[in-house]
C-alpha cells in the first residue's frame, strides 16, 4: 500500500549520526511516506524539509521516559536508518492533526513535457529554422529510434532536427548517431543536422560546430505565442 | 628563430593577439599563438576560424623563423615578466624565453597543422580610430546578446559613398550612428552584418590608431569577411548571415513633443530612482512645462521620485522605460544635453545628444527606445 501519513504536531527534533542537529519546540508538519522516510517541514523553505531521514529506515513510536513526561512529551518517534547509525528523534508534545491517505500507483515524473511541446510547436512553425523549410514528419523512424523532426530545407535537402530543452553534449552525440545512420540511406543523403534547444551549452556548441551541426536557440514563449510584440519595436 | 624585443611592446602585443584565442579550441593547435620573426620585425597571430588577429611590432631579429606556442601561457608569462629586454629563441621542439635572470622553456605545437589566416580583403575605406571606436561603442549597446535571433547579435554596417551607417537593435531599442569616412574609391555602396561583440572589441583595441582601414569581401566572393587594420594590428571577422530588420521604418518621422534635459543630472537621477525599481519594472518619466519628474516603485514596495529641470516643447507626456535600457542610451549620447522626442506614451521615443535647449539637433546618433506599458 502506498500510504502517506501527514501529522501536524508541536514537537522538537534531534538528529544524531553523521551530523547533529536540533530543532527546538514548535509546530511542524511531519510526513511519513510509504517507503518509510520521514520528513520534518516548517511553513517555509519551499520543497526542503528542515530535517529528514531517507529510506531505508524504520519508525518506532515509544512512550516517553520520566524526564520527557515532565517536559510535556506525549510520544517519542525514533527513526533509525537501516544501514547506518543515524537517528532522527522527534519528541511530540501535542498532535494537532493526523491523517493517512493512500496515494495509489505513481505514474512517475514527466520531465520531457516541454520537450514534447517544443516538438509539436516547432513542427507547426518549421520556418523558425529557415525560410522555405518544410516538415517531412515528426518522430521520423530510424533503426536506433525516432528523430524528432525530419525537414527539407529551401533547396530540398534533408535535415534531421533534434529538439532539447537544454542542448548539451549528449544531444549532439545522439544527433550524430542519427545522422550517421540516415546518411547511409541513398534516398535521403546528404542529411545535415540541427540541434534546436531553448538554451545551448558552450561545450555542445563547439562539438556541434566541429561536426557541422547547426545550433538553433528556440524561444518557447514566442513559439507558444505568449510574447507580446506590442511591447517591442518589431 | 631568434630575436629580442622590448618587454612592454611584447606584453601588449601578446595580450592583444591572445584575446582572439578560442575559449574551447576544437583542435589543439588553435590554442596556439603563432610567433614569427621576420627581417621586418616580430609578427604574432591568432585564429579561431571566426576571428583572426595579427600584430606586427619592432624587434631585433637575429635569426628569422617561426614557432607555435600555447597562447594563453605566453600571455600570462609576458604579463608577469620583469621590465627587462626579452629574448626568444627556438631550438628543436622548444621555445626559450629569457628576460633578465628569468628563463622559460615552452613546448611548441605542430606549426604545419596551423591553419592559414584568411587574407585581408580589398580595402574599402579608412576612418579615424577614435571616431570608429566611439561610434561602434555607441551602437553595440543596443545589439542583442542571446542567440535566439542571431541576426540581432550583429551590427549592420551600411556603406554609401562617404557615409557609413552603423545600426544595432535587440527589438527593444535601436541605435543608429552615421559617420563620415574616406572611401577607397568613389561610388562604393555595400552592406555587411558584423558580430557586435567582436566588432566592439576590435574597435576599442584600434582606438589609438590614427586611421583604421576597413576591408570587405562580400557574400558573393565566398564567405563574407570583414577586415580592420591600424597601428600594425590587423584582424578579420566572419560576417553574419541573415536579413537585418528594416530599421529605418522604425524611426518615427515626426514627434508630438520634444524635451531637453541635462544629461549628467538625468543619468544620476535615473540611477538613484531606479534603486527601488524591482527587476523588470520601469522608471516613469513625467514631462511637464519646465520639469521632469522621475518615479519608480509601486505602492506595495519602496518608492522613489526626483524632479529635474527640463525644457519641454509640445504636449505634456508620461512615459515609462526600462531603466537599464534608458541608462545605456544616455551613456552613449554625445553632448551635454539629452533631447528626447516623443509621439505617444506607447510609442518609441528617440534620444539624441545636443549641447543645450536651443542648440541645433545632432542627428548623427539616435537611440530609439521602446517604452514599457504601465497599468492604469
Amino acid at each position: 500500500m502506498r500510504a502517506v501519513r501527514l501529522v501536524i504536531a508541536r514537537c522538537s527534533v534531534d538528529y544524531a549520526g553523521r551530523l547533529s542537529a536540533h530543532l527546538p519546540l514548535a509546530q511542524r508538519l511531519l510526513v511519513i511516506k510509504a517507503d518509510g522516510s520521514v520528513l520534518v517541514h516548517s511553513d517555509g523553505g519551499s520543497y526542503k524539509p528542515l530535517n529528514w531521514m531517507s529510506p531505508p529506515c524504520t519508525l518506532e513510536i515509544d512512550e516517553p521516559g520520566e524526564a520527557d513526561v515532565a517536559a510535556g512529551v506525549e510520544q517519542v518517534w525514533t527513526v533509525r536508518h537501516t544501514k547506518s547509525e543515524d537517528r532522527l528523534v522527534i519528541s511530540v508534545h501535542e498532535v494537532l492533526h493526523d491523517v493517512t491517505h493512500d496515494l495509489g500507483a505513481d505514474p512517475g515524473l514527466v520531465k520531457d513535457g516541454v520537450e514534447g511541446h517544443l516538438q509539436v510547436l516547432l513542427a507547426q512553425h518549421v520556418h523558425t529554422l529557415g525560410e522555405g523549410w518544410t516538415l517531412v514528419r515528426r518522430e521520423f523512424p530510424t533503426a536506433i529510434g525516432p528523430v524528432d523532426l525530419m525537414c527539407r530545407d529551401a533547396s530540398g535537402a534533408a535535415v534531421a532536427v533534434e529538439i532539447k530543452r537544454r542542448g548539451e553534449i549528449d544531444g549532439v552525440e545522439q544527433l550524430t548517431r542519427y545522422l550517421e545512420l540516415l546518411n547511409r540511406d541513398p534516398l535521403l543523403a546528404p542529411v545535415t543536422g540541427v540541434l534546436a534547444a531553448q538554451q545551448i551549452k558552450p561545450q555542445a556548441r563547439v562539438l556541434a560546430a566541429d561536426r557541422g551541426i547547426r545550433c538553433v536557440t528556440l524561444d518557447y514563449d514566442a513559439l507558444r505565442g505568449l510574447d507580446d510584440p506590442t511591447q517591442r519595436l518589431f | 628563430m631568434k630575436f629580442s624585443v622590448d618587454r612592454d611592446v611584447l606584453a601588449e602585443a601578446v595580450a592583444w593577439a591572445a584575446r582572439t584565442l578560442p575559449q574551447r579550441p576544437p583542435v589543439p593547435v588553435l590554442a596556439g599563438l603563432l610567433v614569427a620573426a621576420t627581417p621586418e620585425g616580430l609578427q604574432l597571430s591568432a585564429f579561431d576560424y571566426e576571428v583572426s588577429a595579427r600584430i606586427e611590432v619592432a624587434a631585433e631579429v637575429a635569426e628569422p623563423g617561426s614557432a607555435l606556442v600555447s597562447g594563453r601561457l605566453l600571455a600570462e608569462i609576458c604579463r608577469a615578466l620583469p621590465a627587462r629586454p626579452v629574448e626568444m629563441s627556438s631550438s628543436d621542439a622548444k621555445v626559450l624565453l629569457s628576460c633578465g635572470s628569468t628563463r622559460f622553456t615552452l613546448l611548441t605545437l605542430p606549426i604545419e597543422e596551423y591553419p592559414a589566416l584568411p587574407d585581408m580583403p580589398a580595402v574599402a575605406g579608412t576612418v579615424p580610430g577614435d571616431l570608429f571606436a566611439h561610434a561602434v561603442g555607441q551602437v553595440s549597446v543596443a545589439a542583442g546578446r542571446d542567440d535566439t535571433l542571431p541576426v540581432l547579435t550583429g551590427i549592420r554596417v551600411e556603406i554609401d559613398g562617404e557615409r557609413v551607417v552603423l545600426a544595432a537593435t535587440d527589438r527593444y531599442r535601436l541605435a543608429v550612428r552615421e559617420i563620415d569616412w574616406v572611401p577607397e574609391r568613389g561610388g562604393i555602396s555595400t552592406v555587411a552584418l558584423v558580430p557586435a561583440r567582436s566588432l566592439a572589441d576590435t574597435a576599442r583595441s584600434l582606438s589609438t590608431a590614427a586611421t583604421v582601414s576597413v576591408s570587405l569581401a562580400g557574400q558573393s566572393s565566398g564567405d563574407g569577411l570583414v577586415g580592420f587594420e591600424g597601428n600594425g594590428r590587423r584582424t578579420t571577422q566572419r560576417l553574419l548571415d541573415g536579413e537585418f530588420p528594416k530599421f529605418r521604418s522604425l524611426l518615427p518621422s515626426e514627434s508630438s513633443s520634444v524635451a531637453v534635459v541635462e544629461t549628467s543630472a538625468f543619468v544620476e537621477a535615473v540611477k538613484r530612482v531606479a534603486l527601488v525599481a524591482e527587476r523588470n519594472t520601469p522608471v516613469r518619466l513625467s514631462f511637464t512645462d519646465g520639469m521632469l519628474t522621475l518615479e519608480a516603485g509601486s505602492g506595495e514596495e519602496a518608492q522613489a521620485s526626483e524632479a529635474l529641470e527640463a525644457v519641454l516643447t509640445g504636449d505634456e507626456i508620461t512615459i515609462a522605460f526600462n531603466p537599464a535600457y534608458l541608462l545605456d542610451g544616455l551613456a552613449a549620447l554625445d553632448g551635454s544635453h539629452t533631447r528626447i522626442a516623443f509621439t505617444a506614451a506607447s510609442k518609441p521615443a528617440v534620444l539624441s545628444g545636443t549641447s543645450g535647449p536651443d542648440a541645433p539637433v545632432d542627428d548623427s546618433y539616435r537611440y530609439l527606445l521602446m517604452p514599457v506599458r504601465v497599468a492604469g
